[in-house]
């Protein structure tokens, strides 16, 4: 292994990529970027309802549910244009509509049953979900404390104590932005690698190269190794914004967070010269990534979850490097790094590693002659 | 080997291309017809454009799933009894919940991620139901994923209640009241199946992903070839050229658009309440807001692998994530929901889940299609205004 | 014809460059250079990786604008699109040729389009080209399966399609094998004799004897504008002459050698040495101090001589001529 080669190779590569400023601005943009659209925007708790009261100002019950539900947070009490509950949920002026029944909600109570109609706009079936439970807790609430005479005796109910371990207030940033992490480092990687070895292929240069009596495993690991630490940083800055900016915990270590990424590398690069041998120039590098990296990101954890898939594909997971770096940086940061989680995804890296480098090895080295 | 014998495509595409001819100028034609047989030829570009759209169809359609089914759950029964034995019964049968086995740990159980949340029913649970007393029931949820553990809150007392009811009634107990109840209706999505929510939304996605990829790298790769430098030695226009790249890709988009809107009816079953006419004046729209997108950034960038990470960033990241697709634009922070709005995806997607599921008529997408079609024309007529003959940037 | 032609034709002229000049940022890549092709003419275009050539070729095809100057390209100048001037001029680039994944007749049908040839004459005109530059092949061949010589073939073929008044040749012979340059070559000759206008830039000096004149170009500046035969004499008047081994000679004796009066300069000029006479009687005198171990011959000074003297720095011994 000839260091000074590959050094001059490393400066190479780095030259070219990094010579454009906009590909500069790009590589330390994206962290920036992916944080402020995971760690702020973007929430999968439901929220912000807007809710539209159709009740006489009389009928106090379905005014009482109302104000709970804004008092909670979660709702805004809208007043539609539309007349029309239905029209008012078709043109968006609201996401739910509590209609009391002709005469008031609590007419009907006092009388002994009173049905309230909920419209919900069934368009995001999550959200529907989300606000149909929100309201039916405050209903069960509003039976007990204004419905019933006060000391009515209610059969005992089960009172679920909850804990909430390692996201005690639930925010999304601390799911999410763990899955940032993953696609930084994978982007620094696999694109990069794939196109550069491509862009050379295209420009001629390749040949040259390979005349030269450098080993083919030096010339794949001067091609690799430094944006493998481009990528590197590039997380690692996002990892400081997520915890100094963000308030997002980290509560394991370095070391294994390093360890786990090593691992992680070892699959994207691989992955990455895999796809540049198939390529015959740098579009079809680039098509190529994203082809994989497109569903290996649907289908790793990091943004939809994994367990509602269908056996056949929740196998086929097993042999997506995203979906075990996933679960070791989300591990590793929100609950510490457990060890019976850590090796046996490490584990898994290796292998899928061990064997991608193989493929790729395989690949590259009939091209050199 | 010398002879060129075309495929399947290739001869498709020609004996489509006369179209171009129709409605293009002279020189924009030919250019749209030579990028439709570079099109044709590159089997990368060509599978990219078909299955992609099939891809995503397959892995939102039948892979990922947002309903609560199967969420493991581990029970750790400190009583033994007969009511315990009930509770978690419940639980199973409920169909929300798998229940695998506890360790012992409760913590450790979510620690180790074999479940979302363990339950721990302490012993004397029966007991202090004979007392008359609200017994408890202790729950562990995994925070990581707080989807699921919200759902799992919100499901859990529910089913856990309800059997409970259920079991005092059987012991002949008075059920609890329930003087006020809701009569809850799903409008648009009346049996809430997830598909109608996301398979529409899958076409914004697919168009506004591709399109934008398409048009950036092909106007890069004519710069980094040189071939930019010998149409620009002709007498073409900016225009002729835009005009020409574009065209075929129209014709790709909206043979995307047919794939989804025939997947989203026949396999799906969506259905569809609105406007067929509006449908086809909408995708037209935003495919050419999207395909302009991607001219720009190929006008700002002439290197394919920079037009690539700029499409990625600026096409990939807020369609999929900032239109509205999986993750509700209400849902986030009011500086963002402000911020969607110059984003085309997400009219767009107003304009499909409002044709598919709400039947919405023009008056109510007024609004979307008004913005769509001004960004159109902006984002053209910037193209077109920034395209730089100078071969020297 | 353009209404805005000017008053004061520049007719006669080809191309009529005046006072160009090219600056990108600090970088002055073409430097108040002037002069004139005539009509029917070969212009050469010499010089170094970026002494401008390309540069200019660019400016002239109305691919770049020039910081200052005025140029003419078949009496039209620079106007708003440039499609005047650009319809004048074929172009054959030094980096893209043709597409590869489209056929011959394809690439073709596609320039046609571009130069507005009408529909009804592309056959014709393609048969007269192919026969002109010796293509013989299918012409739905796929460019990308060609050998390089006949993708050069090919593509000058299309820089012709439109017929256009003069045509750029930047590098055409690039990458090409020996006899695919000669063959270029004779057609580039059929096409002057015809009266069509070829400039062309070009490395190879035996290519650059074929011109009627040849420009030289350096860091920008035209630096010497002549015949082949008028640069020769120019560069060398009083002739060169060609030293060679016949023999074992002294250790440094060049050095030696180039030092005596009479030696403008003496280059090694591959296994042999040029040297070069300060005066017309100088060779006369130093013939007689000769080292042993060489043997003398006069010859006549090649461009490549030329190409050397004019375009490398100047010695610090006597001033470069020319």
């Amino acid at each position: 292994m000839n260091f000074r080669v590959l050094w001059a190779f490393a400066k190479k590569e780095l030259g070219q990529t990094l010579r454009d400023p906009r590909m500069r601005t790009m590589l330390f943009l994206a962290p920036v970027i992916q944080l402020t659209l995971f760690g702020l925007a973007l929430h999968n708790e439901t929220r912000n309802i807007q809710l539209a009261v159709y009740a006489p100002p009389s009928d106090t019950l379905s005014w009482e549910i109302a104000h709970r539900a804004e008092g909670g947070g979660w709702f805004h009490l809208v007043t539609p244009a539309s007349r029309d509950p239905f029209m008012a949920l078709q043109a968006g002026q609201a996401d739910a509509a509590l209609v009391a029944p002709p005469g008031g909600l609590t007419m009907w109570v006092k009388r002994g049953h009173g049905d309230e109609q909920l419209l919900v706009d069934g368009t995001n079936t999550v959200r529907a979900a989300g606000i149909q439970s929100y309201l039916d807790s405050i209903r069960l609430a509003v039976i007990k404390e204004r419905v019933l005479p006060p000391g009515t005796e209610q059969p005992p109910r089960i009172r679920l104590v909850e804990r909430v371990l390692y996201n005690p207030t639930l925010e999304s940033k601390n799911f999410m932005v763990p899955g940032v992490l993953v696609m930084l480092l994978l982007m620094g990687s696999l694109t990069i690698t794939s196109t550069s070895i491509s862009r050379e292929k295209e420009g001629g240069t390749f040949e040259t190269l390979m005349a030269s009596p450098i080993s083919p495993a030096t010339i794949l690991l001067g091609k690799s190794l430094p944006f493998m630490a481009v990528g590197f940083v590039s997380m690692h800055i996002a990892l400081f914004a997520a915890v100094f900016l963000f308030d997002v915990p980290f509560r394991g270590t370095f070391v294994d967070l390093w360890i786990a990424s090593i691992a992680f590398l070892l699959c994207s690069v691989s992955l990455g010269v895999l796809v540049s041998t198939q390529a015959k120039n740098q579009q079809q590098a680039m098509m190529g990534t994203f082809l994989f990296m497109y569903p290996a990101q649907m289908l790793s954890g990091i943004t939809y979850p994994l367990d509602n898939m269908p056996k056949w594909l929740y196998t086929l997971t097993y042999l997506n490097p995203l979906r075990y770096f996933a679960i070791l940086v989300r591990n590793i940061l929100l609950k510490g790094g457990s060890p019976e989680l850590f090796w046996p995804n490490v584990g898994g890296l290796l292998i899928l590693g061990v064997c991608l480098m193989g493929l790729a090895w395989s690949r590259f080295k009939p091209t050199m002659n | 080997m010398d002879d060129h014998s075309p495929g399947i495509f290739e001869r498709l595409a020609t004996r489509t291309e006369g179209i171009f001819d129709l409605v293009l100028p002279r020189r924009a034609a030919a250019l749209a017809r030579k990028e439709a047989r570079h099109i044709v030829r590159d089997p990368y570009t060509l599978g990219m454009n078909l299955l992609l759209p099939l891809m995503m169809l397959l892995l939102f359609g039948f892979a990922i799933s947002f309903e609560p089914k199967d969420l493991a759950v581990a029970v750790l029964d400190q009583d033994h009894s007969q009511a315990s034995a009930k509770v978690v019964e419940a639980v199973q049968g409920s169909g929300f919940f798998k229940i695998q086995a506890s360790h012992g740990d409760p913590e450790k159980d979510v620690e180790s991620e074999r479940v979302k949340a363990t339950l721990v029913i302490p012993a004397g649970f029966q007991k202090s139901v004979g007392r008359g007393e609200d017994p408890q029931i202790q729950v562990m949820l995994d925070g990581s994923d707080n989807a699921a553990a919200s759902v799992v809150e919100g499901y859990l007392g529910g089913v856990v209640n309800s059997a409970w009811s259920r079991l005092q009634v059987e012991r002949g107990q008075p059920a609890p009241l329930e003087p006020l109840e809701f009569k809850t209706r799903y409008l648009f999505n009346p049996e809430q199946d997830g598909h109608w929510f996301i398979v529409p939304g899958l076409l914004v996605i697919i168009l506004g992903l591709l399109c934008v990829l398409m048009t950036a790298l092909t106007v890069a790769k004519e710069w980094e070839q040189g071939s930019m430098e010998l149409l620009l030695s002709t007498p073409i226009r900016p225009m002729d050229i835009i005009l020409g790249k574009v065209a075929p890709y129209v014709g790709l988009g909206l043979f995307d658009v047919a794939i989804v809107y025939v997947a989203a009816r026949v396999v799906f079953h969506v259905p569809f309440e609105g406007s067929h006419l509006l449908f086809m004046l909408g995708s037209f729209l935003f495919l050419l807001v999207a395909l302009s997108q991607g001219l720009l950034i190929s006008v700002g960038t002439r290197n394919q692998q920079v037009a690539f990470q700029l499409s990625m960033m600026l096409a990939m990241l807020p369609t999929m994530l900032l239109s509205g697709f999986i993750f509700p634009i209400e849902s986030m922070p009011l500086f963002f929901r402000i911020f969607t709005a110059v984003l085309p995806p997400r009219w767009f997607m107003t304009i499909v889940r409002g044709l598919f599921l709400k039947g919405s008529g023009l008056g109510q997408l007024a609004v979307p299609f008004t913005v769509l079609a001004l960004m159109a024309v902006l984002l053209t007529g910037l193209a077109i205004r920034n395209f730089k003959t100078d071969v020297e940037p | 014809m353009s209404p805005r032609q000017r008053a004061e034709p520049k007719a006669g002229w080809a191309v009529d460059v005046r006072h160009l000049t090219v600056r990108f940022g600090d970088f002055t890549a073409v430097d108040d250079v002037s002069f004139q092709v005539a009509k029917g003419e070969i212009f050469g275009f010499l010089g170094a990786n970026g002494a401008g050539k390309t540069t200019t070729i660019r400016v002239l095809c109305g691919l770049l604008l020039p910081s200052s100057g005025e140029i003419h390209v078949g009496g039209e100048g620079y106007h708003d699109d440039n499609s005047g001037l650009k319809s004048h001029s074929g172009y054959m680039s030094q980096k893209f040729t043709l597409y590869n994944d489209l056929t011959v007749a394809q690439n073709l049908e596609f320039t046609a389009a571009l130069r507005d040839v009408p529909v009804k004459e592309l056959e014709a005109r393609k048969e007269r080209l192919f026969k002109l530059v010796g293509f013989d092949r299918d012409e739905d061949t796929l460019v990308g399966a060609l050998p390089g010589g006949m993708k050069q073939q090919v593509s000058l073929a299309a820089a012709l399609l439109h017929n256009p008044q003069i045509v750029f040749l930047d590098e055409p012979t690039a990458g090409v094998s020996p006899d695919s340059r000669a063959r270029f070559w004779a057609v580039i000759r059929d096409l002057a004799k015809a009266g069509q206008t070829v400039f062309v830039t070009t490395h190879y000096m035996d290519e650059a004897e074929e011109c009627g004149r040849i420009a030289l170009m350096r860091d920008g500046k035209l630096v010497a504008l002549d015949s082949p035969a008028g640069l020769k004499k120019h560069a060398f008047p009083y002739g060169l002459v060609e030293l060679e081994l016949s023999g074992e000679p002294k250790e440094g004796w060049d050095k030696a050698f180039s030092q005596l009066p009479g030696v403008e300069s003496l280059k090694p000029h591959g296994r042999r040495w040029h040297l070069e006479p300060s005066t017309a009687r100088a060779w006369g005198q130093l013939k007689a101090r000769l080292p042993r171990g060489l043997k003398a011959h006069v010859i006549a000074p090649s461009l490549e001589d030329v190409f050397l003297k004019i375009v490398e720095p100047a010695k610090p011994k006597g001033a470069a001529h020319g």
